[in-house]
């Protein structure tokens, strides 16, 4: 419990930290939303005329607490170039992105952890050594080119067994739920399948450790083969730290994602932070960029709960720097 | 106590055991061993402890160019360390060379043989304005090296500095630093690249500072528990209580005995800053479209994949042998460079072997035989 109180206040201490980083670090470039929706030809006064307008002429301080008190009542404020409010847009493009990212989640777990368990188990060390130079190999593709890969396999149109579509978001959304899914298959299975790889690695190394631990000479001498000592007992006791490495992983897999987005051309958060980047759209980037990080910051909050809970051993003793 | 132990790959568990056991026998503690990497009572770890030989261990006597050729040997003579070299050299070598030529000037473009497949005059075909694929490729592999290296030098820096502060043994120091590596962990490198790419543009500073400052966070968590480890060991106490200086310290006596973990997540940071320059590149917040490198290659084959689908072969393939042998490179050093993991080091060093049959005593029956088998490997 002391524990978790702890965490959740280094939580919000990062998230003002993260915060100030967001906003001085839009500060500093030149060039604004301004002057880049005044078009390369206006007059100065047009250009401060725009920036008094979105409040950009406040000094520094007061912009910074009017975003942060507007975070706090979630009002993320308008988009200067779409008009649309920021908040808005985001759930638009995170109901792509966040499915993605599951069923990505769910293709590198499906994967990693059973052939994972299979490159220490299975008993011809052949198999083994393939296991585990697939791991190591998939571990290397970068993502863009996984993606090719598959479009030019699978792709509808263009792949050698064209069979599930490459480009695209249905325009129905998901009110078309099979449309959807379909549309979310290849690249899910395109950064699921690195991720899945990096997971395996991380499967092989942990049950690897288990191998000649105390627990799993235990459970075989109380009968178990060894194939059930390492997968009840072994895998068990390497909960903890995979569901560390798994949460690690869904956070860098989200280059992987943005770059698939991008490739596969849905219209997820990925596509609308580099639009809005491009654009210079300071509101719209900055209330995204903490948001998102936010998100992350919050998920290693809960991976490391879980880990407390799946390993009672840190929770006993008091904690020790 | 560590909160998340031993994230690395097989290293840290395996190595330290192996670590650990030698300890056990160097100072006369017969403990059980095997623990490291996963957390046990504070009281095993007080006894046992890595045992990093100092100043004129079994490792400080050695010439330089002896070691290196000891370890280099090593290396070649297994599979993957063998592959990794010829790789690196590779890579080295085809850097060095783009600087001075390469088969077509980067600007040059062949209008009429644009998509062209491979021939004689282009190896590897070329792309949609018709510039050579391989000048391109060969022009990228100097910029991606110094991507690498570079993203390995910050990340060593930032991680050993949070370790160092992690391990240091004034209180607000090191929950200072496990504060900021706990809270900022789970950051993605793709938003910190963007969040420096709005004020700085796109440039390769932005991708090593963003992939930098994620690696060496996340190699500051991984080392740690094997560091703190270090840091409560009797030679670290006798150490400090015989005068030697903090720093001196630190990188004298508990860095080296981190270094199974260290050479695994540096060679991954590099493999993975190159898998992040592709990734970043195509997302235009990387290197800029002037500038040759891989992802700008592969950025280029995407548009018309549908027509060409060979143009994009060559860069993946590159990246993907390139990363590959970067990770066996770290896996390679971890076994070959450390004196507790290559007998060739130790006795080259004075036969100093390690003997290991002293460990076993506190060994159940099942193992004995695995300590055995490692002892036939290793010899």
């Amino acid at each position: 419990m002391r524990y978790l109180i702890r965490r959740l206040v280094l939580f919000v201490a990062a998230l003002f930290g993260l915060s100030l980083l967001v906003f001085v670090a839009l500060r500093i470039l030149p060039g604004d939303v301004a002057s880049v929706m005044a078009g390369t030809n206006a007059t100065p006064e047009r250009v401060a005329a725009l920036r008094s307008q979105m409040g950009l002429d406040r000094p520094y301080p007061r912009q910074y607490a009017d975003w942060l008190s507007g975070l706090m009542r979630g009002d993320m404020g308008v988009s200067a170039i779409s008009g649309r409010s920021v908040a808005s847009q985001i759930g638009l493009h995170a109901s792509i992105t966040m499915p993605l990212i599951v069923l990505s989640l769910i293709v590198a777990l499906g994967v990693g952890i059973p052939l994972g368990c299979q490159a220490v188990l299975a008993t011809h060390a052949r198999v083994r050594g393939v296991l585990h130079a697939l791991a190591i190999i998939g571990g290397a593709v970068p993502a863009l080119w996984g993606g090719l890969l598959l479009i030019m396999l699978f792709g509808r149109g263009v792949g050698l067994m064209g069979v599930l579509p490459s480009q695209g978001f249905p325009d129905a959304g998901w009110r078309d739920p099979a449309a959807a899914i379909a549309a979310l298959i290849l690249p899910a299975v395109a950064t699921g399948l690195v991720a899945g790889a990096a997971i395996m690695r991380y499967t092989r190394a942990c049950l690897m450790s288990m191998e000649d631990s105390d627990a799993v000479a235990m459970a075989m001498a109380c009968g178990m083969t060894r194939r059930q000592a390492m997968l009840g007992v072994g895998l068990r006791l390497s909960a903890a730290q995979l569901v560390s490495v798994a949460g690690l992983t869904f956070a860098q897999m989200v280059t992987g994602v943005m770059v698939v987005e991008s490739l596969f051309n849905l219209p997820g958060l990925g596509a609308m932070l580099i639009n809005d980047v491009g654009n210079r759209d300071l509101v719209a980037v900055q209330s995204e960029l903490f948001l998102l990080a936010a998100f992350f910051l919050l998920l290693g909050v809960l991976v490391d709960m879980v880990h407390h809970v799946l390993d009672p051993r840190l929770g006993e003793q008091p904690e020790e720097v | 106590m560590e909160e998340r132990p031993g994230t690395a790959d097989r290293s840290s568990a395996e190595r330290s055991g192996a670590r650990e056991r030698a300890g056990a026998e160097r100072s006369g503690v017969q403990e059980r061993s095997g623990n490291i990497g996963r957390p046990t009572g504070t009281k095993l770890r007080r006894h046992t402890g890595s045992p990093r030989p100092s100043r004129n261990g079994c490792f400080g006597r050695l010439p330089v160019r002896v070691r290196l050729g000891i370890i280099l040997r090593s290396m070649w003579e297994r599979p993957g360390g063998r592959f990794a070299l010829v790789i690196m050299v590779l890579w080295l070598a085809v850097s060095v060379v783009s600087l001075a030529w390469t088969p077509y000037p980067l600007l040059f473009t062949d209008g009429d043989h644009a998509w062209a497949s491979p021939t004689a005059a282009h190896p590897l075909g070329t792309d949609g304005v018709g510039a050579d694929v391989l000048s391109w490729l060969m022009a990228g592999s100097r910029t991606d090296l110094a991507i690498a290296v570079l993203t390995v030098l910050v990340s060593a820096v930032i991680g050993l500095a949070l370790t160092a502060a992690m391990v240091s043994n004034r209180r607000w120091l090191a929950t200072s630093g496990v504060v900021v590596v706990d809270a900022l962990i789970a950051i993605p490198t793709v938003l910190l690249a963007l969040l420096f790419a709005v004020p700085f543009g796109a440039s390769v500073a932005v991708i090593v500072a963003a992939c930098g400052i994620t690696y060496g966070l996340n190699m500051a968590r991984i080392v740690r528990p094997t560091a703190s480890l270090a840091a409560r060991s009797a030679y670290v106490e006798a150490a400090r209580a015989s005068g030697v200086g903090m720093w001196r310290v630190f990188f004298r006596h508990i860095v080296p005995s981190t270094f199974p973990v260290l050479a695994v997540q540096l060679s991954m940071s590099a493999g993975t800053s190159i898998l992040a320059e592709a990734g970043l590149t195509y997302l235009g917040v990387g290197v800029p479209s002037s500038v040759p490198s891989w992802g700008h290659s592969l950025t280029t084959s995407v548009r018309l994949i549908s027509v060409y689908p060979l143009t994009v072969l060559w860069p993946g393939l590159v990246v993907t042998l390139v990363v590959t042998a970067l990770y066996l490179l770290g896996d390679a050093i971890r076994d070959c460079a450390d004196p507790l993991a290559n007998p060739r080091l130790r006795q080259a060093a004075g036969g100093r072997a390690l003997v290991r049959v002293g460990s076993l005593a506190g060994r159940g029956a099942g193992r004995v035989t695995d300590a055995m088998h490692d002892e036939e490997a290793e010899s």
